[in-house]
């Protein structure tokens, strides 16, 4: 691992103001909105109440946006040439990986502090196992959407990529279950979807599988989901890093 | 094993293709041979798309060759990398621009093991000034100044540089090979890409001539000046209905290399000059002879030009204009 590479890259992060406020302030403002403000914020939900519900919820949000938007920079940043001039330096492609996860993750960090600190602090309670298992799902989940940012990064090859990222993570939120509580077909269409696995996993401390509308499911079925986009992701993402490879 | 008296780059048949539309293939690089001594000058001058990049990556490891074989100071490109021999300038692009100068440098320079020190590096490529400022605010001349401090960084044996100059205006230019003008007599090897003539012929000891991916020609600026169109360019005005007499009858003349038209005037290169001019004054009919010492311009452009290229300018001599680009390549 190259700290001192790795420290700059962290530096350049926290300069950029907009991104820091898409990943933290805005899921840290949602919880705020929709969790700690509502009447039923009391209401007991498997090990715990539904602020600390909708608290994972935009805890995942937040770290999701942030991999999502390192591994869409990572990918642009190399096809614009940077990868070129690291090319004829002795610097590794896995040490690159290695400084641009370490990245990811402190990034996918801060905004899961930031509202589980707020959680606390406004009326989500739960089982200290919850609180601390569904922290490090929230961060160990987001990894994959790295995938998801390098494929889309690679895909569109230009600064566009990151508007394209940011905006289909929104759409995946609605549509994987974390905004707001989905039931019936929109529901079962919303179980085939990236985020839907990854957010019920992390939840899956504090539900134990109860989903809002009253169903309950067996922990595979997220697990399947999170696994199988994984493999996707990573296949697509290889493919077209390989595509950009062949035509430079 | 002692690599110091390896040459500082070897390429054997080195043939690089890549796919094109359908099932065509592009053949960027088709069969260079090319050996550079240790401490050489070398300009690697050639129009857009001669193949000058492409040789460039496969010496630099960023690419693997299609067939033919790359020493790099007598080691595979990548260990020449690995062991901080070898540096390059590239193109335009590729700098982060979120990041300062010093940033860049103190990126870049952790990649190695060790490092000329960042003040030095930052010294010699003059960008004290700037060392604080981020790259999307400095000027392309700055950020290639940049670019060229990066290189120095591992202070290599072998320098490569990749068109540096281009898209800059004539003082960024002037400015940037002031630069490297101070840094060379350090006695490494530079091999630079460009197409601009002037910089290869203030610049470099020796041009390499490259087109359509094949070495066209290998000498000195002089060589390369008065062997290529024989030494003298004759222009002239010719009545509007001899032209075609006229050209055919000069093609006919000992030591014509080629006859073209600009506007109303013929130019002619040839090797005897006198018999020309006397010619194409009486018995052809010429007015407003002039007589001038062929450019490198027009070296560059007779050896460099594609055959189709050749055809449509009226150049029908090109076996002999291959055999003059020949003898020239060793």
């Amino acid at each position: 691992m190259n700290a001192t590479y790795t420290l700059i890259e962290m530096k350049r992060i926290t300069r950029d103001y907009m991104g820091m406020f898409f990943t933290a302030v805005l899921p840290a403002f949602f919880y705020v909105i929709f969790g700690s403000t509502v009447d039923a914020k009391g209401t007991v939900i498997g090990n715990g109440n539904v602020a600390m519900y909708v608290m994972i919820s935009m805890a995942a949000y937040g770290a999701v946006t942030a991999t999502t938007s390192i591994g869409g920079q990572a990918a642009t940043e190399r096809l614009q040439g940077w990868g070129r001039q690291l090319g004829i330096t002795p610097m590794k492609d896995s040490q690159y990986v290695a400084a641009k996860a370490a990245i990811a993750m402190v990034v996918a960090a801060i905004p899961i502090l930031l509202i589980y600190v707020l959680g606390v602090w406004t009326g989500a309670r739960g089982s200290m196992s919850a609180w601390l298992l569904s922290g490090l799902l929230c961060l160990g989940g987001s990894a994959v959407f790295a995938l998801y940012g390098i494929l889309v990064g690679t895909a569109f090859r230009s600064e566009s990529a990151t508007g394209v990222a940011s905006g289909s993570v929104v759409i995946f939120a609605f549509l994987g279950n974390v905004f707001i509580p989905l039931s019936g077909t929109m529901l079962t269409i919303g179980k085939f979807t990236p985020l839907y696995g990854y957010v019920g996993l992390a939840r899956y401390p504090l539900t134990e599988g109860h989903l809002a509308d009253g169903t309950w499911e067996p922990l595979w079925m997220p697990l399947a989901n999170v696994l199988g986009w994984t493999a996707l992701f990573a296949m697509l993402a290889t493919w077209f890093v390989k595509r950009g490879r062949d035509r430079q | 094993m002692n690599t110091d008296v390896a040459p500082a780059i070897q390429l054997r048949d080195l043939v690089k293709t890549f796919p094109g539309r359908g099932e065509a293939v592009v053949r960027a690089v088709d069969g260079i041979n090319l050996t550079i001594n240790p401490g050489e000058i070398v300009a690697f001058l050639g129009p857009n798309g001669a193949g000058k990049t492409t040789t460039l990556d496969v010496i630099l490891g960023l690419t693997e060759p299609t067939s033919g074989t790359v020493r790099v100071l007598g080691q595979a490109p990548r260990q020449a990398i690995l062991a901080g021999r070898v540096s390059a300038v590239l193109q335009t692009g590729g700098l982060l621009r979120d990041v300062t100068v010093r940033e860049t440098l103190r990126m870049i320079a952790s990649t190695y093991a060790a490092h000329t020190p960042l003040d030095e590096v930052i010294d010699r490529a003059g960008l004290g000034p700037i060392v604080d400022r981020r790259v999307s605010k400095c000027s392309g001349g700055e950020q290639q100044r940049l670019r060229f401090a990066l290189a120095l960084l591992p202070d290599p044996d072998l320098l490569i540089l990749d068109e540096p100059t281009a898209g800059m205006d004539v003082t960024a230019r002037h400015e940037f090979w002031e630069t490297m003008r101070a840094d060379a007599n350090s006695g490494r090897t530079v091999l630079f890409a460009t197409h601009y003539l002037e910089e290869a012929d203030s610049f470099a000891d020796r041009i390499v001539l490259v087109a359509g991916g094949h070495l066209v020609a290998d000498g000195t600026t002089a060589q390369i000046r008065s062997r290529t169109t024989g030494g003298r360019q004759l222009t002239a005005r010719i009545p509007d209905d001899r032209w075609d007499l006229v050209r055919a009858r000069l093609l006919e003349a000992p030591g014509v290399i080629d006859v073209t038209q600009r506007g109303d005037r013929l130019v002619v290169a040839a090797s005897d000059s006198d018999a020309i001019a006397l010619l194409l004054l009486t018995e052809l009919g010429g007015t407003d002879l002039e007589v001038s010492a062929a450019s490198l311009d027009r070296a560059f452009m007779a050896l460099t030009a594609d055959d189709r290229g050749s055809e449509l300018s009226g150049i029908p001599h090109l076996p002999e204009r291959n055999h003059a680009a020949r003898e020239l390549v060793r």
